[in-house]
């Protein structure tokens, strides 16, 4: 019995996305380390400004970017761009390992005796850093339409880096209420910002 | 969890917000859902305008660093057809009784292993291998490694009760980008096309956690007939069809 080559030979992955920075990095799996540092031009900002909300410290935000993008490179080869483009996979990347990061973090600090006054001040800073920092009006418009519980319980997880069950403890709220507010915000969100094929 | 209910946790899960069981489960779902795989690549679209709007320029000597390491960084090899053989089987056989009690002995050291670490990571896991050892038609499949693959997959599965239970130990974390995936092969008889696996012989995918304690462990709905389990590397967002080196495999005995 022999298995099945795949339907996507490496070249022959019809780029569902046009976009440059997709072209770059299908280019650098091929081994064109040019190709990557042009790549790092267009996507650092993104991958920084994402590792640097979620974890906060400058110093560890620069290692995490660091480490996002040697993976970049190293999965370069196995890019797909049917699955969706370089910048979806870089900051989705960037905030997985983001999130890893903070996580581990919390771990070794028994997360378990957090103190809720603390959580309080996580909750308003992040929220605060968040409005601050959002200076893309069209981005800032969609978070503006959703519910304020919506777009609470979506920038504590994406840009605090915290579960959804977290968030419940943070907001006060059952957890079945914040997954649903979750779903019902990123669908929102979707629709506003775009993200249909 | 409840089928409605892991449909849901597409938005949590590209937000990084589930903990590692749900999260588990939500890759062995979707891997096999087109609405959840659809949802995702549209959420993480979305997430990539949110996240330009907050972008940041690194420090500038950063680039150089990044280039330095990469300079000396091996890329993963690309996709690369499956050419596994697997022995073909002359016919199905059901295993009888009195072996499958002898072939329940021999295991049992493997199994009581198991249970031992399952009780730390889900009871269901544990409850559903020890529902599915109990049958008289259980059956247990060690898959062998390729050449200079670490770990073990081993699949227990009963036809009577329509479950299988994967079990995979001691496995080096899977590279980034990149996920353990599991495949059956039906029956010869069972499919017209008898000498590979398609689209519907493709299972599920499961994701080590990112903790990379090396163990997989996860019940499934038993695919009618399997004459033959493999596992194949595969890109995160899991493979319509095998694109990864076949690690793993087993023939039904």
């Amino acid at each position: 019995m022999r298995a099945r080559p795949g339907v996507l030979p490496p070249d022959a992955a019809a780029p569902a996305d046009g976009d440059a920075a997709s072209a770059l990095l299908r280019r650098a799996g091929r081994g064109d380390q040019q190709a990557f540092a042009e790549l790092y031009d267009v996507l650092s900002p993104l991958v920084h400004g994402v590792v640097l909300k979620v974890v906060r410290d400058p110093a560890q935000a620069e290692e995490v970017t660091q480490e996002v993008f040697v993976e970049l490179w190293r999965t370069a080869t196995r890019f797909d761009g049917s699955k969706g483009s370089a910048r979806a996979w870089a900051s989705t990347l960037a905030h997985r390992r983001a999130v890893d990061r903070v996580r581990s973090e919390q771990a070794s600090r028994e997360r378990q005796q957090r103190d809720a006054a603390a959580a309080i001040r996580d909750h308003d800073m992040v929220v605060d850093e968040v409005e601050a920092g959002l200076d893309q009006a069209r981005v800032r418009r969609a978070l503006d339409r959703l519910s304020e519980l919506q777009r609470e319980a979506v920038e504590l997880a994406y840009f605090g880096g915290h579960t959804y069950r977290d968030v419940a403890v943070l907001l006060g709220v059952a957890e079945g209420t914040v997954k649903s507010r979750i779903r019902d915000g990123m669908i929102r969100l979707r629709d506003e910002l775009g993200g249909e094929a | 969890m409840s089928d409605v209910d892991i449909h849901h946790l597409a938005a949590a899960y590209v937000l990084d917000a589930l903990d590692p069981r749900e999260r588990d489960e939500f890759e062995t779902h979707y891997g096999a859902c087109d609405v959840c795989r659809d949802d995702v690549v549209a959420f993480r679209r979305t997430l990539a305008e949110v996240a330009a709007a907050v972008a940041v320029p690194p420090p500038a000597a950063m680039k150089e660093r990044v280039l330095a390491e990469i300079a000396t960084t091996r890329q993963l090899s690309p996709r690369v057809a499956a050419t596994a053989d697997v022995v073909p089987l002359a016919g199905r056989r059901r295993v009888g009784t009195w072996l499958s009690v002898a072939a329940a002995v021999v295991l049992l050291a493997g199994i009581v292993t198991v249970l031992g670490l399952a009780r730390r990571t889900s009871t269901s896991y544990a409850d559903e291998l020890a529902k599915v050892m109990e049958q008289d038609d259980a059956t247990v499949t060690s898959l062998a490694p390729a050449d200079g693959v670490q770990g073990t997959f081993r699949v227990a599965w009963s036809e009577h009760l329509g479950t299988a239970v994967l079990i995979g130990e001691g496995l080096p974390a899977a590279p980034a980008g990149t996920a353990y995936e599991l495949w059956w092969f039906p029956q010869p008889d069972a499919t017209d096309s008898p000498d590979s696996p398609n689209a519907d012989g493709r299972l599920a995918m499961y994701v080590l956690d990112a903790a990379g304690d090396g163990n997989v462990h996860h019940v499934l709905d038993l695919p009618a007939d399997p004459a033959a389990w493999a596992i194949t590397l595969e890109p995160e967002g899991g493979a319509a069809v095998t694109t990864g080196d076949v690690i793993f495999i087993g023939a039904v005995a």
